[in-house]
Parts: C-alpha cells; sequence; structure tokens
C-alpha cells in the first residue's frame, strides 16, 4: 500500500523534538521506522504526521558512564554489533542484535524502537532485562528513570506517556563471576521472530550462584521475567540437574499465544529446553569471566 | 472539495553521485521517489514490506531496504543504485562475477543482491562463506537456490582485472556452442539494472488501476455504490461486474468458469469485486476504500472433506458436489496385482498449499494503438499466448488486433502462466478511458490471486513381491482446488499420470477428485500436481525397503524405468537414464558408507522424480483463433497448430542473427539456451546472435514457459529456422563454388567445402551477398509435439510428452532431537536431462529447485483461518529459505542423449523439484527417527512425533 499523506517532521535536537510531541498529538514517533512503515503500509496503525528521530545526534551516542553503558535510543542493532565497548561487556546483547531480521533492517532499525514498540517477541529486551538494564524517559517537563522491566503494560503497550520519548538505556556494567548469554528460537536461520527466547545470567560467588535471572520472550504479552525459575537458582551450586528443574519451573512459568508459528505446547517445550542450554552457556560465561 | 490536499516539499537527493531535486511527500517511500520519480527502475519492489531485499540501496555505503525509508530522511546521504555501480560502461568485477558465476535467473532479486555484496567486499574484500550468507541474508531469491551467487561473491576477484570464463563443468566437445557453460545472454543486462521488466515501463499519459476484492468468502453482490469513490478527484473509471463482459475465461476450455469481476457471486476472500483507475496508485487505492459494496453472506466451506459433504455449501451449480474433477483410471487389474504381492502397505499423506512467490509481483499495462483498433499489453506472463488468445475471447476481437509483449519475468514457477484479472482490467479499462492503464499487485493481492500448488489429501498403497519388485499400486487423492478452475482440471490428472514414469508398474489404479472450496483458486506450480504425489509414493517405497530390509537404492534400481517402454497409462518414454542418477547420487553421496550408520540426530535419505519435456497436447483444442468463431472439436491426437515457432534474420551486413521467438524469459534461461542452439545450427558464434522474445507482433507464436517445454519445442523450431537460413545460404555458396549443398560446412563464423580445404568464406560475406542479390535472408521453423501421443482413454493426453526426465536426489540433514529443528545441510542430485545444453544453467535450474522444494517439505504454506482469510500472506509470515537455510549443493547431469530433442536435450526446469521432498522427508525421518507424512515437515511436527514414539 502507498502511504498515506503523512506530514513529516525531522527535528534536529531532543528539545525540539520533545515540543513536537507536545504540540502534534496525531503524530507518530518514527525511530529506525522498520516496523511502523510496515504497520502503516498494511494500514494496521494510522498517522497524520510522523516525527522523525534520525537527525537528532545526541540520541546517537554510545558512551560509558560511571559503570553502566548508556546507549541512545538510536543507536542501530548494527552499531551494538561492531561496538567494542559492547562486544567486551555485553557479548550477549551483541548476539541479541545479530539475530535480528536483516543486515539491510539492522543498520536501520534502533534499540530505542526495538523496546519501545513493546512487541512481544522483540530480541533485545530478554537480554537488557537480564542484565537489569533501565531506561531514561523524558518530557519537556521532566525526566525519570524507569526499570526496563517495569517499562512493558502488555503487547505495544508501555507506560511511556504520549509526551515522553525513551532517550536512552542505561546498562550496568555486570559484576565479576557473571555470564549472560541468549538463545532465541525461529523458524529460519535469516529474517524471523523468535518463536520463543530465553536470555539468562548468572552470577557466581565461590561456586555458588549469588544472583541469577531468567528472562523469556515471545510467550508472554511482555517480556517475563521467570521469577520461580531465577529463584530456584540463587543460593545453589550450578549442576545439570538444577538447571533442568529451573526450565522446567521455566516451561511453567511461560503464558505463550498459539499463532502461526507455534502452538502454546511447543512455545513451552522450547522455553524449557531453551532455559536449559543458556543456563549452561551463561554459567561457562560466568565460570571464564574474572570479572 | 480541494483539488490539491496533499504538501510536496522539494527534496535535495543525492543519487549515484549526482543531484536530483524532486518534489516529495511526506509519506513517500526512497524505493517509490527512485522507480516513480527518478525513473531509476534497477530498484525493485518485491514485498514493500522489508523483506525480500530487491528494493536494497546503499545509503552512505550500507544496505538498506528502500522501502523502509522515506525519501525526507534520506537528504543530505549519498544513495547507490544498481544503475551506479558500473563506472563509464565497465561494470565492476563483482557484477562480472555475478555473469559468469551463474548467479543470475530471472535478475529481479539481482540488483539488491549485488548491493548487499558490494557492501560486504568493500569492507571486508575477502569474506568467509558464512562471512557471505550473513551479508545476503536479508535478499531473497527463489531461482538460484543462492549457489551461484555465493560462488560468486567468493571468486569476485578473479574479475579484477580480465573476464574470465566460467567454472568450467561438462563442456561438450562435440559442439561448438551447445553443451557449453557459456554466461546467459541477459545476464548483463540484469546485473546492471537496465533489464526492463513489466512494472519498471512508464508509459506517458498513463493511469494507474487498484482492484476492490471481496472481504467474505461467499456471498451475493446485493449493491455496489461507488459514487463516493467516483467524485475523488482523480479518479477516471470504476469499473464492477456490470461493466464486464458476459464471457468467462480461464485455463481448461471445458470449465472457463471466471468472469473479469464477479457478476453477482463472490467465492473467496480476495475475489475481485471491483477496479479503481485513477491518476495514480495512491488515489486509486483511497477511492477503494469508498466503494460501498453490500453483500448477502452465503455459507462457506474450506476444505474439500466437508465440501464433499451432503449438504455442504455449493460454489458453482455446474459443479454437483463441489466435485470440480474426478478422475478414474484402471490400468492392469490391481486387485490380482495385490493378491500376487508378499507385503502390503498403505499409507495416507497430506500435501500444502504452497505459493510461488516469486519475487517479482505480476503487472500488466494496456493501451490501444493504431486510432484505438490494436489493443498493446504488456504483462509479466510466462505464457503469452494464452493470454492472448483469453484476451481475444473476453473482448471478442481477433487475435491479430492484439500485441502482447511480453518483458523478462522476475520468476514464475506456473504462478503466472495464465491471465491475470490485470490482464484483462487493464485492456478493459485503458479501452474505456483511452489512456494507457498500469496495474500491479501488492505481494498481498499475489497471495489472493493464488493459483499456488493444490493441497492434496493422498491415500496410497503399494503392493510388492519379497524382492521388491511393485506388482500394483493404487491411489486416491482429493485436491483442494478453491473457488474456480484454473489449471486444476490438468492438475487432476497430472496427479496420477506421471507416478508411472519412473518405475514398471504392472497394475495401477489412480482416483482424484478436485473439489472446489471457497479459496483462492489453485493452478499450476512447478512440477504441476505432480510434486506431493511423487513425494507419497517415495516414501512410502522406502518405507517398504526399510520393512523388508532391502536398500532404499536397491528397490528403485529393481523397479526402474528403463527406455523405449510403453508404461501401463500408454506414456512412450525413450531416453531414459534413470538407474545412471540412482547409481551416480549414491555413489557421490556416499550413501552406502552413511545409510543406517549415522548417529541419531543425523540423517541420510533419497527421492526420485522426472517431468515431461513439455506437454504433448495445447492447453486449448483447434487452431489458433478467437473461441467464439470455434465449431466444436472432438479432440483428435495430433497438435492442431505448431507449439513452437521461430524465425531468424540475418542482418543485412551477415553480421548478425535476430532470432524471434516467443519463449518466455521467466529466469529458466530460455533466451540463453534457444541463443545458443541458433548459433550451433548457423555455425557462428553466440555474440553475433541476438534474440527478440518479447513482441507478437515480431515474434512467432511459442507456447512460452509451462510444461518443461521451451529447451525441446522451442530449440526444435529454433534449429528448423536456423537450418532453413543454411539451406539458402548454402544455395547461394555452392552456386559461387560448383558443388553440392551437401559438401558445405558452416562452423566458427566460416563455411567450408568439406573435402576442398582451400575453399572458405566469411560466413557474413556470404550473407551479405545473399541480401545483396536475394534480399532478405530469413529462415522459418516450426515444431509440433509427434502425432498419436497418449492412449485411448479420458485424460489419456495429460502426463504425454515427446520425453521425460529423470532424477534422483540424496539429502543429508540433521535434526535436533529436543526441539525438532532441522537443518538442512546437503544435497547430491543427478539429472537426466539429455544433452545439457547449457550446463550451468542445468546447474542452475537444479540448484533453484532444490531449495525451493527443500523449503516447501519443511516451512512454506498458506495458512487460514476460519473465515477464509489468509493468516500469511507477507514475506515475513509466509517462510520462504534464506542464503542461511539452504544447503551445500553438488548437481551432476549423466550422459543421455534424447533423440527427439535438439541435440539430444530434455527437459529439467520442473522434474529437478520432484525428488527433492521425498528426499528430504526421509533424511528427516532417517535422522529422527520418525515419519512425517503431512507437509510441511516442521520442527513442530517432529517434536510432537518424537513424544509420541517416546510415549509408546
Amino acid at each position: 500500500m502507498i502511504l498515506p499523506e503523512i506530514e513529516y517532521h525531522a527535528p534536529r535536537t531532543l528539545a525540539e523534538a520533545l515540543k513536537l510531541l507536545v504540540k502534534l498529538k496525531e503524530a507518530r514517533i518514527m525511530a529506525g521506522g522498520t516496523d511502523l512503515l510496515v504497520e502503516l503500509k498494511q494500514g494496521l496503525v494510522e498517522a497524520e504526521a510522523l516525527i522523525s528521530l534520525q537527525n537528532i545526534k545526541e540520541l546517537k551516542k554510545i558512551e560509558k558512564k560511571d559503570q553502566s553503558l548508556r546507549l541512545g535510543a538510536m543507536v542501530t542493532p548494527q552499531e551494538i554489533i561492531s561496538h567494542p565497548l559492547i562486544k567486551q561487556h555485553f557479548p550477549a546483547l551483541v548476539e541479541a542484535a545479530k539475530s535480528m531480521a536483516s543486515p539491510q533492517v539492522r543498520s536501520l532499525a534502533t534499540i530505542g524502537g526495538n523496546i519501545a514498540s513493546a512487541v512481544p517477541s522483540a530480541d533485545l529486551p530478554p537480554t537488557l532485562i537480564a542484565a537489569e538494564a533501565s531506561l531514561e524517559l523524558q518530557c519537556t517537563e521532566s525526566f525519570r528513570e524507569v526499570n526496563l522491566l517495569e517499562f512493558f503494560t502488555g503487547p505495544r503497550l508501555t507506560i511511556c506517556r504520549d509526551e515522553e520519548l525513551l532517550i536512552s538505556i542505561l546498562i550496568p556494567v555486570p559484576p565479576p563471576k557473571t555470564g549472560i548469554s541468549f538463545l532465541k528460537f525461529s523458524l529460519r536461520e535469516a529474517n524471523a521472530l523468535a518463536v520463543a527466547s530465553v536470555a539468562s545470567r548468572i552470577t557466581l560467588e565461590n561456586e555458588v550462584i549469588s544472583q541469577a535471572s531468567v528472562v523469556l520472550g515471545a510467550v508472554a504479552p511482555s517480556p517475563l521475567l521467570a521469577l520461580k525459575a531465577s529463584e530456584l537458582l540463587e543460593g545453589k551450586k550450578p549442576s545439570p540437574s538444577l538447571f533442568e528443574k529451573a526450565a522446567s519451573i521455566a516451561k511453567d512459568e511461560a503464558s505463550p499465544i498459539s499463532d502461526i508459528r507455534s502452538s502454546i505446547w511447543y512455545r513451552k517445550e522450547l522455553i524449557q529446553v531453551l532455559t536449559r542450554r543458556s543456563l549452561a552457556e551463561s554459567l561457562k560465561r560466568a565460570q571464564k569471566n574474572p570479572g | 472539495m480541494e483539488e490539491i490536499k496533499k504538501q510536496h516539499r522539494l527534496l535535495l537527493l543525492k543519487v549515484n553521485g549526482e543531484d536530483h531535486s524532486v518534489a516529495v511527500q511526506g509519506g513517500e517511500t526512497l524505493l517509490d521517489v527512485v522507480r516513480d520519480k527518478l525513473r531509476l527502475t534497477g530498484t525493485k519492489k518485491g514485498c514493500n514490506l522489508g523483506v525480500c531485499g530487491a528494493c536494497t540501496v546503499l545509503l552512505n555505503g550500507e544496505p538498506k531496504n528502500s522501502c523502509l525509508l522515506l525519501a525526507a530522511e534520506c537528504e543530505g546521504a549519498e544513495i547507490t543504485t544498481i544503475e551506479g555501480i558500473a563506472q563509464e560502461g565497465q561494470l565492476h568485477p563483482l557484477q562480472r562475477a555475478f555473469i559468469n558465476q551463474g548467479a543470475i535467473q530471472c535478475g529481479f532479486c539481482t540488483p539488491g543482491m549485488v548491493l548487499s555484496a558490494l557492501a560486504l567486499i568493500e569492507d571486508n574484500p575477502n569474506p568467509s562463506e558464512e562471512e557471505i550468507k550473513e551479508a545476503l541474508s536479508g535478499n531473497l531469491c527463489r531461482c538460484t537456490g543462492y549457489t551461484g551467487i555465493i560462488r560468486a561473491v567468493k571468486e569476485w576477484r578473479k574479475y579484477l582485472k580480465t573476464e574470465e570464463p566460467p567454472s568450467p563443468s561438462y563442456d561438450l566437445d562435440k559442439f561448438k556452442t551447445v553443451g557449453k557453460s557459456l554466461p546467459r545472454v541477459d545476464a548483463a543486462s540484469k546485473v546492471t539494472g537496465q533489464a526492463k521488466f513489466t512494472a519498471d515501463y512508464y508509459i506517458e499519459n498513463m493511469l494507474f488501476g487498484k482492484i476492490l476484492h471481496s472481504p467474505i468468502p461467499h456471498g451475493r453482490i446485493k449493491s455496489i455504490d461507488a459514487k463516493k469513490a467516483l467524485s475523488l478527484p482523480g479518479v477516471k473509471l470504476i469499473l464492477t461486474g456490470q461493466d464486464v463482459p458476459e464471457i468467462t475465461y480461464g485455463v481448461s476450455p471445458a470449465r472457463y468458469d471466471e468472469h473479469v469481476l464477479a457478476k453477482e457471486v463472490v467465492r473467496y476472500v480476495g475475489d475481485e469485486v471491483a477496479a479503481v483507475i485513477a491518476v495514480d496508485e495512491e488515489t486509486a487505492e483511497k477511492a477503494l476504500d469508498l466503494i460501498q459494496v453490500e453483500y448477502e453472506e452465503l455459507p462457506s466451506v474450506f476444505s474439500p472433506m466437508e465440501a464433499l459433504q451432503e449438504g455442504a455449501p455449493q460454489l458453482h451449480d455446474r459443479y454437483k458436489n463441489n466435485i470440480n474433477t474426478h478422475v478414474d483410471h484402471h490400468f492392469g487389474d490391481v486387485e490380482k496385482g495385490f493378491a500376487e504381492a508378499d507385503h502390503v502397505r498403505e499409507e495416507e499423506f497430506v500435501g500444502n498449499h504452497v505459493y510461488q512467490n516469486p519475487v517479482e509481483p505480476h503487472a500488466s499495462i494496456a493501451y490501444w494503438e493504431n486510432d484505438g483498433s490494436t489493443l498493446v499489453l504488456y504483462s509479466s506472463t510466462q505464457v503469452a499466448h494464452y493470454v492472448h488468445y483469453m484476451l481475444a475471447r473476453v473482448l471478442d476481437i481477433p487475435l491479430g488486433k492484439i500485441r502482447v509483449i511480453s518483458p523478462p519475468v522476475g520468476g514464475g514457477f506456473g504462478g503466472k502462466a495464465e491471465t491475470t484479472p490485470l490482464d484483462l482490467i487493464t485492456a478493459l479499462a485503458s479501452q474505456k478511458t483511452g489512456r494507457p492503464v498500469k496495474m500491479v499487485y501488492s505481494r498481498q493481492e499475489m497471495f489472493l490471486h493464488g493459483r499456488g500448488r493444490h493441497k492434496q489429501h493422498m491415500k496410497f498403497k503399494i503392493g510388492v513381491k519379497k524382492d521388491g519388485k511393485i506388482t500394483a499400486f493404487q491411489s486416491r487423492i482429493y485436491l483442494d482446488g478453491g473457488a474456480y478452475s484454473s489449471f486444476g482440471v490438468i492438475t487432476a490428472y497430472y496427479a496420477g499420470s506421471m507416478i508411472p514414469t519412473l518405475y514398471h508398474i504392472p497394475n495401477y489404479r489412480y482416483e482424484g477428485f478436485r473439489i472446489m472450496t471457497n479459496k483462492p483458486a489453485c493452478g499450476a506450480m512447478r512440477g504441476h500436481g505432480t510434486p506431493q504425489p511423487r513425494f507419497a509414493f517415495e516414501c512410502l517405497l522406502t518405507m517398504i525397503a526399510e520393512d523388508l530390509g532391502i536398500d532404499p537404492v536397491e528397490i528403485r534400481l529393481r523397479n526402474a524405468m528403463d527406455p523405449n517402454t510403453r508404461t501401463c497409462n500408454d506414456l512412450d518414454i525413450r531416453s531414459c537414464e534413470f538407474k545412471k542418477t540412482l547409481a551416480e547420487a549414491a555413489n557421490k553421496s556416499g550413501w552406502k558408507q552413511k545409510y543406517g550408520k549415522l548417529p541419531p540426530g543425523k540423517g541420510i535419505g533419497i527421492g526420485c522424480g522426472g517431468f515431461v519435456s513439455g506437454a504433448g497436447y495445447a492447453i486449448y483444442r483447434g487452431q489458433v483463433q478467437r473461441s467464439s468463431e470455434k465449431k466444436p472439436e472432438t479432440f483428435a491426437k495430433k497438435a492442431m497448430f505448431p507449439h513452437a515457432n521461430a524465425i531468424v534474420k540475418i542482418s543485412e551486413d551477415g553480421t548478425a542473427a535476430v532470432l524471434l521467438i516467443q519463449a518466455a524469459e521467466i529466469g529458466q534461461g530460455a533466451l540463453t539456451v534457444l541463443s545458443q542452439m541458433c548459433a550451433e545450427a548457423l555455425g557462428i558464434s553466440l555474440p553475433r546472435v541476438r534474440i527478440r522474445a518479447e513482441d507478437s507482433d515480431l515474434s512467432p507464436l511459442d507456447l512460452g514457459a509451462y510444461s518443461s517445454r521451451t529447451t525441446l519445442m522451442g530449440g526444435n523450431a529454433v534449429v528448423m529456422a536456423s537450418n532453413d537460413v543454411l539451406a539458402k545460404l548454402f544455395a547461394l555458396v555452392s552456386k559461387m563454388w560448383n558443388c553440392d549443398q551437401e559438401e558445405l560446412e558452416a562452423r566458427d563464423n566460416q563455411i567450408f567445402h568439406k573435402k576442398d580445404k582451400s575453399k572458405t568464406m566469411e560466413w557474413a560475406e556470404a550473407a551479405r551477398q545473399y541480401f545483396n542479390d536475394q534480399g532478405p535472408l530469413v529462415g522459418t521453423g516450426w515444431y509440433k509435439p509427434p502425432e498419436g501421443l497418449g492412449g485411448d482413454y479420458k485424460g489419456a493426453a495429460v502426463g504425454t510428452s515427446p520425453a521425460f526426465s529423470f532424477s534422483t536426489s540424496v539429502c543429508e540433514c540433521s535434526v535436533d532431537l529436543e526441539t525438532g529443528k532441522v537443518s538442512i545441510e546437503k544435497f547430491a542430485d543427478y539429472h537426466d536431462c539429455g544433452t545439457p545444453i547449457n550446463p550451468q544453467a542445468v546447474h542452475a535450474q537444479v540448484e533453484g529447485a532444490i531449495v525451493m522444494g527443500t523449503g516447501e517439505t519443511i516451512m512454506e504454506e498458506v495458512v487460514y483461518d476460519k473465515k477464509g482469510n489468509i493468516l500469511n500472506p507477507n514475506l515475513h509470515d509466509y517462510l520462504l529459505m534464506t542464503i542461511k537455510d539452504a544447503p551445500e549443493i553438488f548437481s551432476g547431469i549423466v550422459d543421455s542423449y534424447e533423440p527427439q530433442g535438439p541435440y539430444g536435450a530434455k527437459e529439467v526446469g520442473e522434474g529437478a523439484t520432484l525428488p527433492v521432498l521425498a528426499a528430504v522427508a526421509h533424511a528427516i525421518a532417517n535422522a529422527a527417527g520418525v515419519w512425517i507424512k503431512e507437509l510441511p515437515i516442521t520442527s513442530e511436527k517432529i517434536l510432537k512425533a518424537l513424544r509420541a514414539k517416546k510415549g509408546k
């Protein structure tokens, strides 16, 4: 479908963008556009005007700030894949970014868009949640920092207010002896949505798991922290049978839907396998990572 | 009402180093601006949703989907399109690699593919295979199986300085041009973006049309109110069922059952209800929303089994109980055959409804020339003549008043083998408006138009002796036809007729039912009706071999077809090197070392196949004539007109041969192999031959690209026309040299006296003299299939052919036994295509068929909801294999010679698909220990079967 006659705005500064957001109530924010333009063309959403963030340089930075990495919302998956700091501290995020769509789309899409569109199968949020990332939301009046996990309220729903903009993502550099991994199951090797995905994190202290999280993607209305599975792991010595038990709990915690890609049954089965495999990989990484 | 509401802004775009100022709307994509405003049409629109990658451009050196970029976002960026790659007339080495390594077929994905590859090599001149696959994973190709593309990117540095010959493979010494892996004659135009597909044409003063599709699966149209739509500024015409001829159209003359636009009843979600013609696409689309249609909804039915039940909703009065076609064939005596068997096994298999999904969407442009008396139609068709014939029928004008132009087609696979609503609506609308009208399907509309593969429900039973020799075979098939006949009558016959061509089957019964359902019509797709039955038969044969402890290769060898055999259903097999394909594929794959010896999760599987080299009979009966003027004719066992015709016209200076034949280039290489045969027969080199296939005013009738007919039928006509030229030339030269014509020979652009070596002459010089003495040097040729093909029973014509191909595929895969995930790792395939006219093109067909066939086996399926809506009418959700899914492929050709074929050649295009499905299914069964008998064999089905087995 040919796109409707849309007004196009491309502010050059964040301040301008925030003002436009207040002024143009019917406008949609466009980051990379890889999701929004597809939906507009299919007539799934409508927009009178677009506010493109493409020209706002301050949203494209990657910087280390205290013990965190700060990624501007307009950083692309391609930049995540090739950035030395991210490669060093968050190999799992690099893997998640690599698993997304296609090279062409990865150089258009943005981390902010991947989060803010709140698609249940989005590839970056599970790893970011496992890494305890938080978001910076800004509007003309105020600024707030929120936990990423709390950002999502449902499929395509977030706590972000109309006049608010997700401007950056803060990811604390993981403590020593921490491993994070991401596994995604999809129906073909490239250009495919996740049928189910799991990100897990393990931090070891004296051979015991001091901190763990298992985050599930595409099996709930929003990325899901599998609380019971995560809790089970903490304070225990890692072992295959422990991981198997955690995996089986994660399977129960998942609440997927049936759709064209998979049945509920299959998604749950996948979660169990992916959880076990991801935990094994995170453990390996934790053991290797002296901090 | 406001006349102009559109807000345009002047943008400065830098494309290929040149500045363009363009007036652009906020919502316009870079793709639409580059194509429609700058007319750089090398950038293709394939899916328009960021999946296919055909629209890839470089933005500051990075590949991006131009359909996902607003033009407004690109101001200030360096934009590179395919037209900007060659510099000062010199191709980039990567482009030369694409040409020479066989990386190009239909050429529609090529521009995007080249740009993605270019971005890679500029960053990393020596990429690994893995890096190549990653870089090209956002570019879908439906033709090549990606094999040639990977090779080209790997080898591009070899083309830095000079043009290298293509990788040598199977060059035949006995010929000069035939049997050589020469680059495609259309490759250069496709790799530069110069090749124009139908949608790339813009005719002055052109209007644009869009179709309003039915939103309900079955209903009566009570009223259509188009007033609002018509009053929208820019709308020129609205057509509804009231405005189109009463006359029906379709494919099989006995079952013409479609109207250009629905007259009264809509029968599936997508049925054509109205058409809007407007100044541009956007206006036409907007007007669609303003048309108000009132329907009386009727009950609908979506499964063939339910449609057969008493009291089921009826789609057409003429098809009682929704049975569109019923076939009942019985050869020999199956009861007796099963009684004689030592082992009998019966299984049920279910196929899948897959869609061809060529990367190029269907397009048509029509206008009327010569004071409005002659229709000119550009169509993305693979069978221009049947479109021509159908236009004459529906418009009720002579064929002579129609000129069909068929530009290169960006993939067809059967989905472009019939007349589309676009062809007919543009013709009617351009007549009414007096202006050219263009229409292009969106990807979703392609799915709605349908004509994909019939889903077949198959119950198969084979009886064998202890040694595995087949005594009887019985099948019962229900084909889900969708709402109209399309090719379906033929499909239903093909589903049975081709089974006995591979093995000796003494007793055979086939019962087939094609059933109407409220879904898009199914049609002919690569292998027409036969891949699913072949899949089922091959799987069952393997199961039986495993029951008896006979090696699956061995059981096939024991039953394999022999040359010069008449099958039980009266098909005449001539050349047949099936056994050689079995032996070679087994050998190449290391079958003996692997079968039964692989660890759990690893598997190897076999499948065989074959196909016709052109249908023995044309689709319509009688002469080439408007159908309303024909008297009903009974079926005669001979061709009523030549199926292929060629003219070879030598340029006045003698240096070029222009080959005129209406063959369709859909990516398969038709233009190249026909040119090669022309050059061979004339004794001149390939660069001296130029082929013109696209214009019915210039090129004589050829039935185009269906039933894998071009090489054999077109080739025979081309050779005859070339020989006609040569005879005329030899008559002249023999007079000059005072010798017999038989003593002359043409080769290497020279004419020789066979014995007197002192007598030679430049071919061009001789031709020049001919022109100076006698005027144009022109030869004509034609081909009719042999008379008397087939038996004397109803439906005997389907499956007849002058020659049959044979092939064997061995597939290796691994299955993750915890998730069911399949990786197809390797293929070894051998094909009997007679003499390969262009071995590289043969391999390219095989490689493409393997990837398409594998995708069909493990991931492709059109899915419907309970109301007949397609749930995945896009390339996000309908899964085609990407370059990262494609296996490593070895393609081999066995020595074979077909006496009916030109230079001994027969088909490869469709036959290459046939062995693939079963080879994959068997490899998966071998790896996982469970047979999945319902396509597609998804990871979920595998895991379910593994659990069920464990639970036992």
